[in-house]
């Protein structure tokens, strides 16, 4: 049932794998953040403590859009969004592959960038780090559910990436909020009885939002 | 009478204040082989993006094999080859049609691949990246990619552009033989003298509105070229 999907994601993975350059690009531009805040701004651990899941998710997000970006102009190129119209597909199942090619290529530079992370800010790695897993994956499908269908909407227009991140923002915003605080919770080892009805609150906005999206996404790849 | 396998009914399309296309009428019988003939802007691709389903008229009705023409299964039977080639630079041309049949669900796809790369002459070269490929190579490609899944109905825009004597030839060839497996084609083009070759018909389309519809078989090479420069001097003179 799903067969184009994954035929659509694993074709995504392969074209990724060989360029490397949606994951390089989010990699170079999130290293620069951190290393400007780093050495910019001279402030106390505990201080640090506060900005830093402001600060991770700031390269998460604004490289995301990078690799959402690329999703669809790679598909703009040769007219290969026209193909996709015209494949006897529902269009849930393309959806589907972008959105999961997004993912996947968002949550493994994230797993690269993460270590970088916890050595600039000098971070202690303990058990309860293993919290942020589900705050990370609740936090980038949220961000990736509605980015994609958004990028399939920017691209047939010029001004591609303004608009997307005109589209993307307000929407979005909720969702890397609580990510923020939850991601803070965590890595300030007080996660609280607030943390769990928060991370169920993005999970639900990300099955509203991919619910949505599948939905509405033959409608985007009309003319 | 068989269901015919296009019906365009009044079709109309409009840009905002920018007309493309006004109440358009044909249909084509399965196994004909149609040219549609006009200038750049007359309205030809948008008229094959509508049957093809990428857009939806302002007005009138299209029916493809009887049914909605973003219908599945319609759109499993209908391949286009356009100026845009439907194929990504970062993967072989392997890659590629694998990636195709897998979407068409095409059965014996290997063998199925083997073949229209040969027909194409392209096997020496299928591990290679499209990216690599030059733009004759790549537009022999887009052929046998259309062609991968036998599509019922074949949609051409301009299929010649851009290709050499060579590639053209071989186009030609391959168009010829999918007239005698019985596909329908429907073709726009510039070049006249190859319409009349390969059609069994032709439409000219002038100011977005059919303005001729003949056999060629019954009209006479000259009416056709005069039917067609007719419709360019009509529409550089509004």
């Amino acid at each position: 049932m799903m067969r184009a999907a994954i035929s659509i994601l694993k074709k995504d993975l392969r074209m990724e794998f060989r360029s490397k350059e949606s994951i390089l690009a989010m990699w170079i531009f999130s290293l620069l953040i951190f290393v400007i805040f780093n050495f910019t701004f001279e402030v106390s651990r505990l201080v640090m403590l506060e900005i830093a899941p402001g600060l991770l998710w700031v390269a998460f997000v604004f490289s995301g859009m990078f690799g959402l970006n690329q999703s669809f102009s790679l598909e703009k190129e040769n007219g290969n969004l026209r193909a996709m119209a015209l494949m006897p597909v529902d269009g849930g199942q393309i959806y589907v592959g972008k959105f999961l090619s997004v993912t996947i290529i968002m949550l493994m530079f994230e797993a690269l960038i993460f270590p970088i992370f916890i050595i600039f800010y000098d971070l202690q790695l303990s058990v309860g780090m293993f919290m942020l897993i589900p705050v990370l994956l609740a936090g980038t499908i949220g961000f990736t559910s509605l980015g994609t269908i958004l990028s399939a909407v920017a691209v047939h227009t010029r001004n591609q990436q303004i608009l997307l991140s005109l589209l993307l923002w307000p929407l979005v915003s909720p969702i890397i909020i609580w990510s923020v605080t939850l991601t803070g919770m965590v890595l300030s080892g007080e996660v609280t009885d607030a943390f769990y009805p928060l991370l169920l609150r993005v999970g639900a906005f990300d099955v509203i939002f991919f619910t949505l999206s599948y939905m509405l996404f033959d409608f985007i790849l009309e003319d | 009478m068989s269901v015919p396998a296009l019906e365009i009914i009044g079709v109309s399309k409009d840009f905002g204040r920018i007309i493309a296309l006004r109440s358009v009428t044909f249909s084509v019988q399965s196994g004909e082989f149609v040219s549609i003939l006009g200038r750049n802007g007359a309205g030809k691709t948008t008229l094959l993006n509508i049957i093809s389903g990428v857009s939806r008229p302002s007005e009138g009705s299209v029916q493809l094999f009887g049914t909605d023409p973003n219908d599945r299964v319609n759109k499993a039977k209908l391949a286009l080859i356009s100026h845009e080639m439907f194929l990504y630079g970062n993967l072989t041309a392997l890659e590629n049609l694998e990636y195709y049949s897998r979407i068409y669900n095409v059965q014996d796809a290997q063998e199925r691949i083997e073949t229209v790369l040969n027909n194409v002459e392209l096997t020496h070269r299928r591990f290679d990246l499209v990216a690599t490929y030059s733009r004759g190579m790549t537009q022999r490609l887009t052929i046998a990619r259309a062609l991968l899944h036998g599509p019922s109905l074949l949609l051409l825009d301009e299929p010649f552009t851009g290709l050499d004597q060579h590639a053209i030839g071989m186009l030609i060839t391959l168009l010829k033989k999918q007239k005698e497996l019985g596909r329908t084609i429907l073709l726009t083009t510039h070049d006249l003298h190859t319409a009349a070759e390969l059609s069994d018909r032709y439409l000219v389309i002038s100011k977005h509105k059919i303005v001729k519809d003949g056999l060629i078989s019954e009209t006479n090479p000259d009416e056709i070229r005069e039917a067609f420069f007719s419709s360019e001097t009509e529409e550089s003179n509004p």
